[in-house]
């Protein structure tokens, strides 16, 4: 790997944070979300509290599936550690440095592939790492390794519009790991797919997971997709945004057996998981949009 | 008599060839011109008022040409005013190929600083949105007196009328850029300057073009009041001075050159367009 593309360039510690740092990596957290708290001003001049007191551990090679309905601030918590937004209260600190802006070292999946029509697929996977400076030669061969990787060595010349949905999810993850980041965050990747081609994705993405040994930090609005995934669930709710539940997932999975979503589906203790976080989405929120 | 299956196929092809853009658009023109044929031989309009097809080509010739000056006599003179219709479009061609080329660059580089200065952008948009609004005939007299009656005072003129839309082309595609487009190309590593030139430039790309698309329009429509002033040559004052001398053939004639001027222009313009941004369309 370059050494250039997981250093934050000009980003001094003062000495607690060094030590900070060190312990967190002694401790293997990739990421430590330290009571965040985010307020936002609508247009009309009200303060709204989107998330309320997040406290969050991501330790190394996690599978964090956020689940919660829409408004309760999983994606305002995503683009905090993406480095977008900045916390009004606490702190976010990834690799032992405090977040405050976008790096490479996180990557960020989003739900609409913002690939870049200009550039065809393969340019779009090296163009993180020609905006780093990594010379010709290597990108190419990276970006060869990565469309192999999500399944698209043979649409490298083809441009993102010529692609399906599912195919420029794919080109999206592609150009996210070819600049090797430590952490990967997605937003609801696989929302507006059809169910066929999110269940080949959800089995590519733990084949991934596992061979590349990356943190992810996966929001979904679905339980099945959460349980399907993760090594831990976290359940949020709204009004303000907080966690109410963290749960370890410990159900086998095997990425490599084609029959592997079904044997995870019909695990009694998939279901057993799935009536609980289901009850604790929607306990206490009593209303309309319950399904 | 039944048809033979050869018989249909050629009527296939007919009825395809009828419903074709290419023979819709030559047929309304055959049509237009019959019909203005049509109303002037028919002697319903003066010819003064509507010159006949016939005339209207007869003074385009005319005007590329050199020719005695009255039938019978031995004094040439070429062209209209001194010049051949193309050395007077060419001239107009020129003014608004200069007037564009700065409106082009004035346009584009305000409009990205206007985008990325919100303070900048509540000072000035106001009076770009002034000067838009503003028709070209009432301050040509101001321009005239702070440039005088050459050439600097008509390519001011063009560049006023299309530099505005441009700025505002501009602002809005900057505007336009999808936010996760922009975040994107920081969490793959993008400085702030590598962003702008990867991802915001070539997302504004499409409405740049189409805000020099409508620059380019506006610019056409200047060109006459452009040249009302010591314009000759010029496409726009011939056009101007023949209406004054009551010569409505060569009117009509320059009207048309201009008309087919800007559409060629139009549709160079589209071509580029489509050659800078072959993704718009297909997204």
């Amino acid at each position: 790997m370059v050494e250039s593309m997981v250093v934050d360039k000009g980003q001094k510690l003062t000495w607690s944070e060094m030590t900070d740092k060190a312990q967190m990596e002694r401790e293997g957290i990739a990421v430590d979300i330290q009571g965040v708290t985010k307020r936002f001003t609508t247009q009309q001049g009200d303060e709204v509290t989107a998330l309320r007191e997040v406290n969050l551990k991501i330790r190394e090679h996690d599978f964090i599936c956020v689940v919660g309905r829409s408004g309760c601030g999983k994606t305002t918590l995503l683009n905090m550690l993406a480095g977008f937004e900045r916390p009004t209260e606490g702190r976010i600190i990834a690799a032992g440095v405090p977040v405050t802006k976008p790096s490479p070292r996180r990557g960020v999946v989003f739900q609409k592939p913002p690939l870049y029509p200009w550039l065809t697929v393969r340019k779009n996977v090296e163009f993180g790492m020609r905006m780093q400076g990594v010379p010709a030669k290597e990108r190419n061969a990276r970006a060869a390794h990565f469309l192999e990787v999500v399944g698209l060595a043979d649409a490298g010349e083809r441009h993102p519009y010529e692609l399906s949905g599912g195919m420029q999810q794919r080109a999206q993850i592609a150009r996210v790991l070819a600049t090797d980041p430590d952490v990967i965050l997605m937003d609801e990747p696989y929302g507006a797919l059809d169910a066929l081609t999110r269940e080949r994705l959800q089995n590519e993405l733990l084949r991934i997971w596992q061979e590349k040994r990356k943190t992810v930090f996966f929001i979904t609005h679905s339980v099945e997709e959460a349980l399907f995934l993760a090594t831990r669930v976290i359940v949020m709710t709204a009004h303000p945004g907080t966690v109410k539940m963290d749960i370890p997932v410990d159900i086998p999975r095997d990425p490599t057996d084609p029959d592997n979503p079904r044997k995870v589906r019909e695990n009694p203790r998939f279901q057993q998981l799935r009536d609980e976080i289901t009850r604790a989405i929607y306990e206490n929120s009593g209303d309309e949009e319950r399904r | 008599m039944r048809e033979s299956p050869n018989g249909a196929r050629v009527h296939a092809r007919v009825r395809e060839f009828m419903s074709s853009k290419i023979f819709q658009g030559f047929a309304s023109l055959v049509l237009i011109l019959a019909l203005w044929w049509a109303v002037t031989a028919a002697g319903l309009v003066n010819p003064l008022y509507l010159p006949s097809p016939a005339q209207v080509a007869g003074a385009f010739v005319e005007a590329n040409n050199c020719h005695a000056i009255s039938s019978g006599s031995s004094r040439i003179v070429c062209g209209e005013q001194q010049y051949f219709m193309w050395q007077h479009l060419l001239m107009s061609l020129e003014r608004i190929g200069v007037g564009l080329a700065f409106a082009i660059i004035v346009g584009v580089l305000g409009g990205f600083g206007l985008a990325y200065a919100p303070w900048a952008r509540r000072i000035f948009l106001p009076y770009i949105n002034f000067i838009r609004a503003l028709p070209p005939l009432g301050y040509i007299g101001l321009l005239i007196v702070w440039f005088g009656i050459g050439d600097t005072t008509k390519i001011w003129l063009l560049f006023l009328a299309a530099f505005p839309t441009i700025v505002l082309a501009t602002i809005e595609g900057v505007d336009a850029v999808a936010r996760d487009r922009v975040n994107s190309a920081y969490a793959l590593g993008a400085s702030k300057g590598q962003a702008f030139v990867h991802v915001v430039f070539p997302s504004s790309l499409p409405s740049i073009m189409n805000g020099i698309r409508l620059g380019v329009g506006f610019a056409w429509t200047t060109v006459v009041a452009a040249e009302l002033n010591n314009g000759i040559p010029g496409i726009g004052a011939l056009a101007y001075l023949s209406g004054t001398e009551l010569n409505t053939p060569l009117t009509i004639a320059c009207i048309l050159v201009i008309g087919v001027a800007a559409l060629l222009l139009d549709g160079l313009i589209v071509l580029i367009t489509k050659l800078v941004t072959p993704w718009v369309g297909k997204e």
